[in-house]
């Protein structure tokens, strides 16, 4: 009968060992050889004794540092933008980016659409699907960022902001806003821009007309105060 | 009626509340302040919060801070280059600390004369935010898994049919015994060949379903759910706030690889949230509680980002998360062929993704998991120009010979699709 127990027990305890299905490790795999590249992957570890990041280093390693190589531009990208980002706590070159014209000035139907799905993916999620500011990163002051994003169509400086000014906040970051040059190409960015404008465009071309009763609603208003 | 007596009770609350703030303000300025706390939210709230520093200073206590001069305040909010020029010492000084965002914005122009004493009256009356309602904690219990309590009742069933037949055994001697046949002492169980073909039979077929499984298992990494360097959820990110895949994963419609964000990334939004706030809380896969908030510390030092001071993203380190899904080297996927072209959603083979606070790996990433998929995916055909060279097809589908095109009709199972 004693050997019965230890043998309940010791089935019990396997049991319960194996009922915790987390996996933490990785496993086993066949072939190594077959499985992991020789060649070098995204993401995979460089060996420092053979590669260096140091385009200044000049023993008999091989440079390479994920990035295009200086000067070069890719297919189909816009020229560089010309005006750099400012150093902290000056506003010249943002001022000075107000020049820079947009060089789409005119979006096909497909591109356009592109624009739309790459503003709700990268801009929506704070300023809103409507452009209005209100995101889900806001809510109304409920999501969890804590200042109110640009109402892009009716703040009074961002809804008039020439196109090379919003090509430079959204490539610098500006305020509380990052920099999205890593997730838009240059192109891109321009698309984005030119969709907002247009938006913006429309918006007041909308409200031409409303506009007139609006104010004038506005001043009996201010006039009864 | 319990609905309306809700809403009579809400609307009652509501204007209890009201008035004690009518009351509380206790001034003239009431109602200008409740004019000037929704231009407040409206015009300052892009730079500047009430309790916290953010491109611009936290104004509570501001008009304090200006020693409640509201002359002086409102030309400052009106025109601030001017009070600069002026050379008011608190305003200068205020210049130099916030000197990283540029200047404030002008007002003149976009604020009326009294839009700005409105603001002003809510900025002295204002004292602290309403309390925090407490809101009904989600019932966070997690389902119970039968499989433990199933295991131990088939085994304490096994024990007790073994134990019943020991004893059947025995009481057959006994009868026999009595009605003064001669058997054989019984054999004990561990000698008896009956119960030894028994176990080698159930040994042979438990011990060749688990190395067969085990084989085929080999290099399937199904359910892979390795510990991160930050306790990142999904969950909280894509479900919750309905960030988008591709606003972090960029590189999903544009080639091979969805890519992982650089720490830029999360500093687009982490610069300003500094903390967990959210309401769902947050588990490790073994049930662990994870404070949020020291998750985001995590990352501001591998961003090398000390809160308030301005962020240089080329002093950031990056974060070596673990890679969950991997292929081996002799496959050939491509997401941005499956999400662009095939308009496959990200949680096809990602699972619910929106829901995982830590992300495992759902599919089993197997080739006969892809061929099933590719066998029985329809192509949007018709729409797509991309498939306007298989001519054959396209004229089956006007004759109505066919319905509709698989991924296999146009070579999705090839060899050499995949592998080459």
């Amino acid at each position: 009968m004693k050997k019965l127990l230890v043998f309940t027990f010791l089935s019990a305890g396997v049991a319960l060992v194996s009922c915790n299905d987390v996996r933490r490790e990785q496993g086993r795999i066949y072939m190594p050889d077959m499985a992991y590249s020789r060649a070098f992957e995204t993401y995979a570890e460089r060996d420092s004794a053979k590669f260096t990041t140091d385009a200044g280093d000049i023993s008999d390693k091989i440079f390479y540092n994920n990035q295009p190589v200086e000067g070069t531009i890719a297919r189909g990208e816009e020229m560089p933008f010309p005006v750099a980002k400012d150093k902290v706590g000056d506003t010249a070159n943002y001022a000075a980016s107000k020049l820079v014209p947009n060089p789409i000035t005119m979006l096909n139907t497909t591109d356009s659409t592109e624009a739309a799905r790459l503003y709700l993916v990268n801009c929506g999620i704070c300023h809103g699907p409507d452009m209005d500011g209100n995101g889900p990163l806001w809510k109304d002051g409920n999501g969890p960022f804590p200042s109110k994003p640009k109402d892009l169509l009716g703040d009074p400086i961002v809804s008039v902001m020439p196109e090379g000014q919003i090509f430079y906040s959204v490539t610098y970051g500006k305020n509380l806003m990052g920099s999205y040059a890593s997730q838009l190409s240059r192109h891109q960015r321009w698309m984005v821009v030119h969709y907002i404008k247009t938006m913006q465009l429309a918006k007041k071309a909308s409200a031409a007309t409303p506009a007139k009763s609006d104010s004038t609603a506005a001043k009996g208003g201010a006039v009864k105060k | 009626m319990t609905h309306n007596r809700k809403i009579a009770s809400k609307l009652t609350f509501g204007s209890i509340c009201f008035i004690s703030l009518l009351f509380f303000g206790g001034n003239l300025y009431a109602q200008n302040a409740t004019n000037g706390e929704a231009l407040f939210k409206a015009n300052c709230t892009s730079c500047h919060s009430m309790e916290t520093q953010l491109t611009g200073p936290a104004l509570k206590g501001a008009y304090d801070r200006w020693k409640k001069d509201n002359k002086m305040l409102h030309s400052w909010i009106k025109n601030n280059q001017k009070v600069l020029a002026s050379g008011n010492v608190y305003a200068v000084s205020l210049q130099h600390q916030f000197s990283s965002a540029g200047g404030m914005t002008v007002f003149d122009g976009i604020l009326s004369e009294a839009q700005i004493d409105d603001i002003i009256a809510y900025l002295a009356i204002y004292k602290g935010p309403p309390p925090a309602v407490p809101g009904l904690t989600p019932n966070g219990e997690p389902e119970g898994d039968n499989t433990l309590l199933y295991g131990i009742l088939t085994l304490v069933l096994a024990v007790v049919a073994f134990v019943l037949l020991q004893v059947n055994a025995n009481l057959k001697k006994l009868a026999d015994d009595k009605d003064g046949m001669h058997t054989e002492e019984p054999v004990s169980f561990w000698r008896n060949k009956a119960y030894i073909a028994f176990i080698l039979v159930v040994v042979f077929l438990v011990g060749g379903y688990m190395t067969v499984e085990g084989a085929i298992g080999l290099g399937r990494e199904e359910k892979f759910q390795p510990k991160q360097p930050i306790f990142y959820s999904h969950k909280v990110h894509a479900g919750v706030n309905q960030i988008n895949c591709m606003y972090c994963h960029v590189g999903t419609y544009q080639g091979k690889q969805a890519t992982i964000p650089s720490v830029n990334i999360c500093m687009n939004c982490h610069m300003a949230i500094k903390e967990y706030k959210g309401t769902a809380k947050l588990y490790t896969a073994e049930g662990e509680e994870i404070n949020g908030t020291a998750e985001i510390q995590k990352l501001y030092k591998y961003a090398n980002y000390t809160p308030g001071q301005p962020w240089d993203a080329k002093t950031a380190q990056p974060i070596e998360w673990t890679r969950i899904h991997n292929l081996p080297d002799h496959v050939y996927f491509n997401h941005s062929q499956h999400v662009v072209a095939g308009k496959v959603q990200c949680q096809t083979c990602h699972g619910e993704i929106t829901k995982m606070d830590e992300v495992y790996q759902f599919a089993p990433l197997s080739m006969g998991w892809c061929i099933n998929c590719h066998r029985t995916t329809k192509v949007n055909f018709k729409d797509n120009g991309f498939y306007s060279i298989y001519e054959r097809y396209q004229k089956d589908m006007d004759n109505h010979k066919m319905d509709s095109v698989t991924v296999e009709n146009i070579g999705g199972t090839d060899c050499q699709k995949c592998h080459y």
